[in-house]
């Protein structure tokens, strides 16, 4: 398989995982301000913190309310991570190849493309908002329907299954980092626990996580046991252990790299070592954070290896220099 | 004639239809050509409801097999993909009138290759005053850069698309060879396919000879020209990308070949003169690449420094011999319009033979009597520039206006050599279904040739149609569309 062809399916993976987990993001994010009571102000600004976005934003918007974020996240031509923006990319990446994936996905893709930039700029409302989000949600999941059933397991399907996966393991620890702290002031009084279980309960549901959780821990949510569902979980498709494992298991079929196993082991270890009571429980918060910009630091090592492994055309020429240094 | 929509029962009878010139499935008497006699009758069994039926069918099916060609809109960002005009009703040709052109075809790209070869090689063309050589040097498709290389088999133009036309008085002529890049052919083998669908009965009762051997026959081509036989060749469809109105037809011949479809960024030639693309496995050496993207955009190393689309380094692999390219950089010299003029000649030259195919009767303006007969009768005549293609740039006599007539009279005296007049062909027509039911139209047919040592040539070719009553023009690019070319058996002798 061509380089470029393995480099566009690869990120299209990506962007289509992306552009779904932003959808969610904004969706529970709309029904978490209804749940908390009024005088805990509902901080729309941490979406954008989330999508790594804050200086942008302080650039192009006067003040973080729901009508400014929900336009910036889910219209704005201008931040690449927008869902526009996201599915342009991931419409480019599609064109590209269109001959190696099955043809109906091109057409499905452009149809939600079009809404997006039809709609998008009437997100301030509400209901506009929460209509265009679902049918983005399941343009998706139907998208990666079309592809889970018609494509065949070759070469291609692995470069997917690897951007996808990548990006869950992303989207998941970033979602965790901006949601778990600062939204809920910390404290003992029994007065805010069921708000920072709330707190918790949208960080789950962002990952549509919720009833799965449910279903296997039988108790109602709490920090810690939140936090190691979505690290550690073996079973549940959006955990970052989960998304590793889904990682692993393209390696057997694509030609053999080392430094891209190393790599790949490396993050796997270090989400299993996270001990997420130790995280929760240290005073000083940041605990949890630096453990998450570790994993994510560990992920982008492991984007860098699958770049340099498979596609670059410098490690290609150095390649057949060594190659040819060896047969001499 | 016409069909009334309003009496939708009406069988088609073809005792209305008339063209004022040669018409391919229907004598002057109004009686079906032998070989649209299966044809006809068919057609005569249905009403015009049914055409309609089936019309709507094709569209269908094009729609569904995704048969076309790219238009990039910049304004709003989105390609358009748009369908290819297509007409149900098949054009006729008798089996034994087309073994003749099919020789004549075979003939004439034999010499055309000749030619090249000799251009860049010894030149004894030029040395016996057969060819003059102040041609060459204003030759825009002359590429210094090939002279003294000798591809295999010396052939240069493995794949030629030629485009026929027919007169009045029913002969064919060669209108222009197009030697660089021609397409078109994935065309003929998807209309092939769509008319399958659309008329199935009619291909169990006549024996209307297949096209679907193209891609294979492309193949083997391409892959004798590997410059390492023993291995499975490598073979690569070198495409300037997806904005490239064509990329329809390179996705489409890469897949029914099963070769790799390589853009210029997926391919390097490393140091050792061998070209590699760029695969998940580590860079993999390419043989062959059937290149359908202009030479001058071919290596930035040796043509255009700018050029983003090609590969730098390309030309030194083919030189070397390390790299087989089809077509050959430079084969274009050959296809130049006043060039063209000369391929009679060529036969005679090389080959010592009559041409079977006739070339439209050419004044060339560099000759000072040709220039005076057409700066006096430009009314009549068809003036086009020599390295155009498209259609672009020329000037209809009988149809343009005094003004445009005089300004083109000027652009002629400014550059004699750029340019070449043929007197107006009234080009044959064949029945087509239009909005006002089944009318005359305009058409030509492209056959593709492949030289090798035992040269094919496509069943038919694409006929394409110039869809507006009246228009001359076929290019797909100006309202064109095509219809399906069928090379039909016939039990008696043509009378």
């Amino acid at each position: 398989m061509l380089s470029r062809t393995a480099e566009n399916i690869y990120w299209f993976g990506r962007y289509l995982q992306r552009a779904e987990n932003t959808a969610r993001l904004v969706n529970v994010q709309a029904y978490l301000s209804l749940d908390l009571p009024r005088r805990v102000p509902l901080s729309w600004g941490s979406l954008v913190d989330i999508l790594g976005a804050g200086e942008l934003f302080a650039g192009r918007y006067d003040s973080p309310g729901e009508a400014e974020v929900a336009h910036f996240i889910i219209a704005d031509e201008r931040f690449t991570g927008s869902l526009r923006s996201t599915l342009d990319a991931a419409r480019e990446n599609l064109r590209a190849t269109r001959e190696t994936l099955p043809s109906d996905i091109w057409e499905k893709l452009n149809e939600l493309h079009a809404m997006v930039t039809a709609r998008g700029q009437s997100v301030a409302y509400r209901r506009v908002r929460t209509d265009l989000l679902r049918e983005v949600i399941e343009g998706c999941l139907t998208i990666m329907g079309m592809l889970v059933n018609n494509m065949s397991r070759g070469t291609g399907f692995q470069f997917l299954r690897l951007g996808m996966a990548l990006e869950q393991a992303d989207m998941t620890t970033r979602i965790v980092d901006a949601r778990s702290g600062g939204m809920v002031p910390d404290g003992e009084t029994d007065e805010l626990a069921p708000i920072r279980a709330t707190q918790w309960m949208s960080v789950l549901k962002s990952l549509h996580a919720y009833q799965m959780y449910r279903r296997q821990q039988r108790t109602r949510v709490t920090g810690p046991r939140a936090l190691a569902f979505l690290l550690h979980d073996p079973t549940f498709p959006r955990s970052v252990a989960f998304s590793l494992w889904s990682m692993q298991q393209t390696l057997p079929r694509l030609p053999e790299h080392p430094e891209l196993r190393q790599a790949l082991d490396a993050a796997v270890q270090l989400v299993a070592g996270a001990d997420v009571r130790a995280l929760l429980a240290d005073d000083d918060d940041s605990a949890l954070g630096r453990m998450l910009d570790d994993i994510q630091l560990a992920l982008g090592r492991v984007h860098e290896r699958v770049d340099a492994c498979f596609f670059q055309r410098q490690t290609q020429q150095q390649a057949l220099e060594n190659a040819e240094a060896t047969d001499a | 004639m016409t069909l009334p929509a309003d009496k939708g029962q009406d069988a088609i009878s073809w005792r209305g239809y008339r063209s004022d010139t040669f018409d391919e499935l229907i004598d002057a008497k109004g009686h079906p050509r032998d070989a649209a006699r299966a044809l006809t009758d068919y057609l005569s069994r249905l009403t015009p409801a049914d055409l309609a039926d089936r019309r709507q069918a094709a569209e269908l099916a094009i729609k569904a097999l995704g048969v076309t060609f790219t238009v990039y809109s910049d304004s709003d960002g989105r390609n358009v993909d748009r369908a290819f005009p297509f007409d149900i009703i098949p054009r006729t040709i008798a089996r034994r009138e087309w073994d003749r052109t099919e020789a004549g075809l075979k003939q004439r790209v034999t010499a055309l290759n000749q030619f090249i070869a000799d251009i860049y090689g010894p030149r004894h063309i030029i040395r016996d005053r057969v060819f003059p050589e102040e041609l060459l040097a204003e030759s825009v498709n002359f590429r210094p850069q090939c002279m003294g290389v000798r591809p295999a088999g010396d052939v240069w133009a493995h794949i030629c698309g030629s485009d026929l036309v027919r007169d009045a008085d029913g002969t064919i002529y060669v209108l222009e060879d197009n030697l660089r890049v021609p397409s078109g052919v994935s065309y003929m083998l998807e209309n092939r396919m769509v008319i399958k669908r659309v008329f199935p009965e009619i291909f169990e009762t006549s024996t209307i000879l297949p096209v679907d051997d193209y891609p294979a026959q492309l193949y083997d081509t391409l892959a004798a020209l590997s410059p390492r036989p023993a291995d499975q060749p490598v073979i690569g469809l070198l495409t300037p990308g997806m904005f490239n109105s064509a990329y329809f037809e390179h996705c489409y011949l890469a897949l029914q070949m099963g070769i790799e479809l390589v853009e210029g960024g997926d391919l390097f030639v490393a140091d050792d003169d061998c070209c590699y693309m760029r695969t998940i496995h580590g860079p993999q050496r390419v043989d062959v690449l059937y290149r359908r993207i202009d030479d001058l955009f071919m290596d930035p190393e040796a043509f255009h420094p700018d050029s983003l689309l090609g590969v730098p380094g390309l030309m030194r692999a083919w030189r070397a011999g390390n790299l087989a390219l089809a077509n050959a950089p430079g084969a274009g010299v050959a296809d130049d319009k006043v060039v063209y003029a000369f391929v009679p000649e060529m036969i005679r030259y090389y080959l010592d033979q009559d041409p079977i195919l006739p070339n439209v009767p050419s004044w060339l303006c560099m000759r000072s009597a040709d220039r005076d007969h057409v700066l006096a009768n430009l009314d009549k005549l068809v003036v086009k520039p020599a390295n155009e293609s498209g259609g672009y740039g020329m000037l209809i006599g009988p149809r343009a206006s005094k003004a445009e007539r005089e300004a083109f009279a000027d652009r002629i005296r400014a550059n004699p050599r750029n340019y070449m007049a043929q007197p107006t062909l009234s080009i044959s027509t064949a029945p087509t279904l239009t909005d006002d039911g089944i009318e005359p139209r305009h058409l030509d047919l492209r056959p593709f040739i492949l030289s090798r040592e035992n040269p094919y040539v496509t069943t038919g070719g694409l006929t394409r149609v110039a869809m507006n009553r009246g228009s001359l023009v076929v290019n797909s690019s100006q309202g064109g569309g095509a219809k399906d070319t069928w090379v039909v058996e016939t039990d008696e002798e043509p009378r």
